[in-house]
Formats: structure tokens, C-alpha cells, sequence
């Protein structure tokens, strides 16, 4: 293992002190590191709640600022946050218009948001839950339930912050974030493994000349481990699946997310666009927005995944609305 | 004899001691098919529980029950933490204004409590989990209309012959699922931590 670090311990906890120590628009409550909110909460305005292991930056507190979400209760690496974390999260940033919990679909993340916001019942908080479930290699179609939350969560993050910004009611952007959840879907391909740091070695191979297709961010196994091809081959066996359950027409938009793992370089990422891009213009759909980059990582784990989001009127100004974090800033249009 | 306020406060008390005597127990029995943590998250929340609730000296049945959810899920942020914490917090809803704790209630609450924990754990009969025991422990006390403590003792017997029943199961949610038929022939921790739970209020209704 080759990594910055002072103990395998401190990682969590020693990231988080220099997040906040970088950037003052964040900070955090009840006395927790691990309690992520924004310095500038809105009065009035409905707040959007996060949370999930840590190992994937910027996902999932890189999008808390101005114009997305409010808080964020950081767990260890790959593990969930305690409900307790996420309650504290909860009445910061609840500023009398309700919380929407907004996370990944995993078993102890949803148990521990479940409970949080039976706690924060108790304290007159209403909540609303959306649970990113993008990747389309993690259960087939008919059994979308069980889809685990990748980095389509950021079209979500995206879509519920511009909707709570508007200061729409939380049923509203509940609505709204579900709809947005309902047309996402992300495929992934790893090239190589990742390690937890108070692990310290991988907890899998992939060989050489080897990659795996559909593989989840903490190395949950994929669809099919494969020898390395040509990246458009990459791209249509990973487009192929993703158009397989959607139905977009001549003339509709999408917006598309390029998200590296963490060890893919930019380049690359671009030369999956290009044929992300190609593919969508021989079907006459039209990528209204896209963005290229980290965005949920796995660590140092070399790949990269493909989200597209399936635009409707409703949800396309909400994509094109101005944010900006510590993480991601969009000036908007 | 239906239980006061006063009463049921003596609930928490005896669950705090019990969970504390069985620490070392239940961490050699969850660390055949598990992380060894039950026996720590057990004795850690139920002292909580009973903090939160000596705390609050004018909390009524249900009150209590809130309180030692709340405490629960603050102290013992593990699965079956939070699966206790949730038990008592339906507890709480469903006997919100009780002023008496008899037959009625208790099965009421074991059902409310039974409910919740499939509900959070997304466990069905059958899976080998805590769920085996406390959904035969409302079954049992379901319709009774004898004293709280005759009561109990069978819903205590009802809760061995569960606990028996699930050395036949194979662990299908946890870490106990890795372990799949390793798991056979033992009975299952979180079982066993219900048996105890009933245990204890069927001991402190025979006192009163």
C-alpha cells in the first residue's frame, strides 16, 4: 500500500479536518467531525440530507453548498454513518420546511436513515427519503429495488437542490428527486482494485490485461470480467446495457456524467466520451449537459462509469441551475 | 395485576443488569457466525436505556419506551441496535397514553415491537433472525386476557421453543450470511437476545 497517510485510523477524520480547514462555506455540528453541513443554510428552504461511507470524494459531502444539499453524515471508509450522526445532520440543517434524505441503496445506510428519521418524528421533523439506485449492473430490470446507488446520484443531488432552492415544498422535491431517480442509469467498468486504508492491501485482483464490467464502487463483483478492449468497444458494450432499458427518441435530451474512479485520467475520460457522444448523435439525442471527471470514486481504484440522465422539461432548468461547493461549481445555462 | 408507570420504570433497571451478566456470553455466541460485537452492543445500549429512563422520573409506560428507543439508537449504532431501538419506539407509538401495562398492553407491544424490527431488518420468518423468536412471543400473548405475569411465562416458554427452532435455520441476512451453513445447528444470537428480553419482563412481573 502507497499512501498519504499519518495512520490507516486518522484517515477519516484527518480528511475531514482539512476539508474544513479549506473551505469555510463548510462546517460541522454536535461536536462530530462526521456531521458534514453548510455554513450558509437557507431559513425557509426544505433541507437535503446525505450520508454514506467515505472513499468515494467528492461523493457524497463534495456536494453540499450552495444551490445542492445542506449536510452530509460521513462514515468510515465504506461504511455507513450511525443514525444518531444522521439526526444531528437532520435538526442542523432542518429549517422548518422538512429533510429530505437523499443517499445510495445500501442495506446499513438505508437502516440507519430509516432510523434517523423515526428520531426525527419524535422531534417534529418531517422527512422524505429518495434512494439513488443508477447502477443498471447490479440487478436487472424488473428488480430495481435492489440497484445499488453509484454516481448517477449526482444528477439527483442536482435536480433535489435546484428544487429546494425554488423553496418548493418537500413533497415537491421529493417528487421531483424520484422522477429524476426513475430516468437515471449508470454503468461502471474497473480496471483495477482499490484499498482501504486500515486494510492495506486489495481486496481482489484484477490481472493485467483484464477488466470488469459492472463492478460497484467498494468492488462489489460485476456483470463479467472481460480482457481489456478498445475504449469504443468498452463504451458500446456499456451503452449497449444502458439502452437497452431506455427509451430515448429522436429529439430528447440527456445529460450525461463521465466519472472517473479515481486512478482513470481525464484523458481517457474524454476518449469514453467521445464515443458516449457519437452514439447518442447516430440516435438523434441530443447531450443537453455533461460533465466530466471525479465524481464518485472508489478510492484508487482505475475505471470509470457512464450515467446518463433522460431530460424532461421539468427536469432539464433544474440540471442547468448555477450551484457551487467546495467540489463542483456550475455557473449555470 | 396491570403495572403502573412506577412498575414498568423496573423494566429497564433488570434488562440493564441481564444484559450486562450475559456480555462475555453473547460475544463468544455472536463470534461463531458474526463480528462478536452483540454482546457489547447489548450492554452498552440497555445501560443507556436505563440512564435515559432513571433520567425522567415523570415518564409515563410509553415515555419510557421512547426514551429507551431514543437511547438505543444513540448508544448502540449496530444492527441489532438499531433493530431494539426501533422495537421500542413502536412500542411507544403504539401504547402512547397507556396508564396501566397488563396482558393487553404487553401484546400489543410485542406485536408493535415484532413489526418494527421486520419492517427496519427487512427479515422474514424463517431467515434465523430475532425476528424467529419475537414474532412467536406476540403470537403467544396474542388474545390472552390472563394475569401479566401467567401471561409472560408462556410467552417466555413460547420464545425457548422458538429459539430451539432456529438451530434448524441457516443465517440468510448479516454477517451471519456469509456463513450460510456453518450456521446450522446453532441457535441464532439475535434469538437469543429476545428469549432474554422476555425473560427479564416476565421475572419482574412476578415481583409486582
Amino acid at each position: 500500500m502507497k499512501k498519504f497517510l499519518n495512520t490507516p485510523e486518522a484517515f477519516v477524520d484527518e480528511m475531514l479536518d482539512g476539508i474544513y480547514r479549506a473551505h469555510p462555506q463548510v462546517t460541522h455540528t454536535a461536536g462530530d467531525l462526521r456531521c458534514y453541513v453548510t455554513a450558509n443554510p437557507v431559513p425557509g428552504k426544505v433541507g437535503i440530507v446525505t450520508g454514506g461511507g467515505s472513499g468515494h470524494l467528492p461523493t457524497f459531502l463534495g456536494y453540499v453548498g450552495d444551490g445542492m444539499i445542506d449536510g452530509c453524515a460521513v462514515g468510515g471508509v465504506f461504511q455507513s454513518p450511525s443514525s444518531d450522526q444522521i439526526l444531528e445532520v437532520t435538526k442542523h440543517v432542518d429549517q422548518g420546511a422538512g429533510v429530505l434524505y437523499l443517499y445510495g441503496n445500501y442495506t446499513g445506510d438505508i437502516m440507519n436513515f430509516d432510523m434517523a428519521g423515526e428520531l426525527a418524528e419524535l422531534e417534529d421533523i418531517a422527512t422524505a427519503t429518495v434512494v439513488g439506485n443508477d447502477d443498471v449492473a447490479s440487478s436487472v430490470v424488473g428488480e430495481e429495488h435492489k440497484r445499488r446507488g453509484v454516481a448517477g446520484i449526482f444528477f439527483l443531488y442536482k435536480a433535489a437542490g435546484a428544487a429546494a432552492a425554488q423553496m418548493l415544498p418537500l413533497t415537491e422535491v421529493a417528487r421531483i428527486t424520484d422522477k429524476a431517480r426513475a430516468r437515471t442509469r449508470t454503468m461502471g467498468v474497473a480496471l483495477s482494485p482499490c484499498i482501504v486504508p486500515e486494510v492495506g492491501r486489495p481486496g481482489f485482483q484484477i490481472g493485467e490485461n483484464e477488466m470488469e464490467i459492472g463492478m460497484g464502487i467498494h468492488g462489489e463483483p460485476g456483470i463479467s470480467r472481460e480482457p481489456l478492449q478498445p475504449a469504443d468497444t468498452v463504451v458500446d458494450k456499456m451503452m449497449e446495457r444502458i439502452f437497452a432499458e431506455t427509451d430515448y427518441k429522436t429529439g430528447d435530451e440527456v445529460a450525461v456524467l463521465i466519472n472517473g474512479l479515481g486512478a482513470t485520467p481525464l484523458e481517457e475520460l474524454y476518449i469514453l466520451y467521445r464515443r458516449v457522444a457519437i452514439l447518442m448523435e447516430e440516435r438523434g439525442v441530443t447531450i443537453r449537459h455533461r460533465w466530466l471527471g471525479e465524481f464518485a470514486t472508489s478510492m484508487e481504484m482505475a475505471g470509470a462509469s457512464i450515467s446518463v440522465l433522460h431530460l424532461d422539461d421539468e427536469l432539464e432548468p433544474l440540471i442547468a441551475a448555477p450551484v457551487s461547493t467546495p467540489f463542483f461549481t456550475h455557473v449555470g445555462g | 395485576m396491570a403495572l403502573t408507570a412506577d412498575h414498568t420504570r423496573a423494566f429497564y433497571t433488570a434488562w440493564a443488569d441481564r444484559f450486562a451478566a450475559e456480555r462475555e456470553a453473547l460475544i463468544a455466541l455472536d463470534g461463531q457466525v458474526g463480528d462478536s460485537d452483540l454482546g457489547i452492543t447489548m450492554s452498552k445500549g440497555f445501560a443507556a436505556a436505563r440512564d435515559a429512563v432513571a433520567a425522567a422520573p415523570e415518564a409515563g409506560i410509553a415515555e419510557q419506551m421512547k426514551l429507551a428507543g431514543g437511547a438505543l439508537a444513540r448508544a448502540a449504532p449496530s444492527t441489532m441496535g438499531t433493530l431494539m431501538a426501533t422495537g421500542f419506539l413502536r412500542g411507544f407509538k403504539a401504547l402512547d397514553g397507556a396508564d396501566t401495562f397488563g396482558t393487553g398492553q404487553a401484546a400489543t407491544f410485542w406485536r408493535a415491537f415484532a413489526e418494527g424490527v421486520a419492517q427496519r431488518g427487512k427479515a422474514r420468518p424463517g431467515d434465523k433472525t430475532v425476528l424467529d423468536v419475537l414474532d412467536p412471543i406476540a403470537t403467544a400473548l396474542d388474545g390472552r386476557d390472563d394475569p401479566l405475569a401467567d401471561a409472560l411465562e408462556a410467552a417466555t416458554v413460547a420464545a425457548g421453543h422458538a429459539l430451539e427452532a432456529t438451530r434448524n435455520m441457516v443465517a440468510q441476512h448479516g454477517k451471519a450470511a456469509a456463513f450460510q451453513e456453518k450456521s446450522r445447528g446453532l441457535p441464532d444470537a439475535g434469538g437469543t437476545v429476545a428469549v432474554m428480553l422476555v425473560e427479564v419482563m416476565r421475572d419482574v412481573a412476578r415481583q409486582l
